[in-house]
């Protein structure tokens, strides 16, 4: 490995490369709060909805989760584009995050609230709360506890799935550090360093969801 | 009856074939009036494949593949950077082509039966060849030791439909490992995993003038193909149109644009076509 050559070729590609992370975390944050916000709403579906709705809820989670990654980007591609919806690589891509991370997010809030006692609720009503108060003031900041750790699990992963993106021409960090590698040669050594600069995202992430946590755990 | 029924058969028949050639001779539904109102080519081609289609270290794509584009943008324009280029996987080549994802494609692609059941091809702008690479201090000094070692050896190569096929027809014994990237297939000639890298005669080249004295040709080139950019089927005027500038940037007015570029991708420099006589019909 030629170190010094290395920080040289990084050096003279460090602006490709920093638009590369620029665009993974734009992806990746686009598709969490829109996934989440998404998901929020398939999670109450799911616990409070009517029979038939939680049966079409549940048949949108299965289907995204029991999906590759992979095939919901290649199908929000593709798919949608025969149809005649001509979504650009880059809101395509987001879409089958956001779409991803929704079913994802929807299982740990229907599973927080469900951990909720049914008393909480009760009580809610019995001072005259409506449903959306109940929610908001009663439910909610009870599950985010629970919530918390796995959403956290489900924003790294969601991170490490925006490199797919790269196949429908999306350049992302990893398609960025491919076209450096192309014409330095460097491969091990770029990859390498793609997979440190994943890692310190994630590790990120990971760490500010532990401060949130802290914050509102229960002494 | 029966004949009320043929004269009505008939009749519909006629009909749909009358629109059929009528939509197909409107203009405007063409690609190529539909490019010059847009006022920019949208080319579909690679990012990750020197000297065909790379990103250069001030960040802009390069390569043989984007000048034949840009020789159709010029054509279109009269200026050869009013080009919105698409990134794409060598998988997304036909799917962005079918799609409308992309105006045309242009990034090395083998001209094969099958693909022009799915695609339209243009003529092709390059002859390729395939070619061995070894290392310059490595146990096999040129083609023959390779062929002699039979299984013993393991080749690098490209992924591709006809990969495995390829490298058998020179050497019939050989292992294969299939890379999904240049850098990769170079990765394990350098490392050892690989004894030979089988890759095209141009990328071969342009790799040893990068790398003095580090690698040797095996000195054996097989495996003839073409080259040729690509549109969604249908579309006649359309793939005239690109037809005729890629003929005219091989033989007619826009020759120093293809062979400048010939030049600085391939090292080559072309003699000029014989005035006189085309010299396609040679």
């Amino acid at each position: 490995m030629n170190f010094s050559l290395f920080l040289t070729e990084l050096w003279n590609a460090r602006l490709s490369l920093l638009s590369g992370l620029g665009n993974t975390i734009l992806i990746s944050a686009a598709s969490v709060v829109l996934g989440s916000v998404l998901g929020v709403f398939i999670g109450l579906a799911m616990t409070y909805g009517a029979k038939w709705l939680r049966f079409i809820v549940r048949l949108y989670i299965d289907f995204l989760r029991g999906t590759p990654v992979f095939v919901l980007i290649l199908a929000c591609f593709y798919i949608l584009s025969v149809v005649g919806l001509d979504l650009t690589a880059f809101q395509a891509g987001v879409l089958a995050l956001t779409l991803f991370c929704s079913s994802h997010v929807g299982e740990i809030v229907r599973g927080a609230l469900i951990a909720i006692p049914a008393g909480q609720t009760e009580a809610a009503k019995s001072v005259g709360l409506t449903f959306g108060q109940t929610f908001v003031y009663v439910l909610l900041p009870q599950a985010l506890r629970q919530i918390l750790p796995t959403w956290v699990n489900t924003a790294t992963e969601i991170v490490k799935a925006s490199t797919l993106l790269s196949i429908i021409g999306v350049v992302e960090l990893l398609l960025a550090t491919q076209q450096v590698i192309s014409r330095t040669y460097l491969s091990l050594e770029f990859y390498l360093f793609a997979g440190f600069v994943y890692f310190l995202l994630n590790f990120v992430i990971e760490q500010a969801g532990r401060a949130v946590e802290r914050r509102i755990s229960i002494p | 009856m029966a004949f009320l029924k043929k004269l009505a058969v008939a009749a519909v028949m006629t009909a749909t074939a009358a629109s059929a050639v009528g939509s197909a001779s409107a203009d405007e539904t063409s690609k190529l009036q539909q490019v010059l109102d847009r006022g920019y080519l949208i080319l579909g081609t690679g990012s990750t494949n020197p000297p065909w289609h790379f990103v250069d270290s001030d960040n802009k794509l390069k390569g043989f593949d984007v000048d034949m584009g840009r020789l159709v943008a010029k054509a279109l324009f009269g200026d050869p950077d009013k080009i919105e280029y698409v990134q794409q996987s060598g998988d997304a080549r036909i799917p962005n082509l079918v799609t409308d994802k992309v105006d045309m494609t242009c990034q090395f692609m083998t001209v094969t039966a099958e693909r022009a059941q799915q695609i339209e091809f243009t003529i092709p702008y390059y002859r390729e060849g395939v070619g061995l690479l070894l290392m310059a201090n490595g146990d096999y000094a040129d083609y023959d030791a390779l062929k002699a070692a039979g299984d013993d050896i393991t080749v690098a190569v490209l992924q591709n439909v006809y990969a495995e096929e390829m490298v058998h027809a020179a050497l019939p014994d050989a292992d294969v490992d299939q890379y999904d990237s240049v850098d990769l297939m170079y990765q394990a000639l350098n490392s050892g995993r690989a004894e030979a890298a089988a890759t095209d005669q141009s990328a071969l080249r342009w790799f040893m003038v990068q790398n003095p004295d580090r690698y040797k040709d095996a000195g054996y080139a097989w495996n003839p193909q073409s080259y040729s950019c690509g549109v969604k089927p249908g579309d006649q005027r359309w793939l005239n149109f690109v037809n005729t500038v890629l003929h005219e940037g091989m033989t007619g007015v826009e020759f120093p644009f293809y062979a400048e570029s010939f030049k600085t991708w391939f090292g080559e420099d072309l003699d000029t076509p014989k005035i006189g006589f085309p010299v396609e019909y040679k």
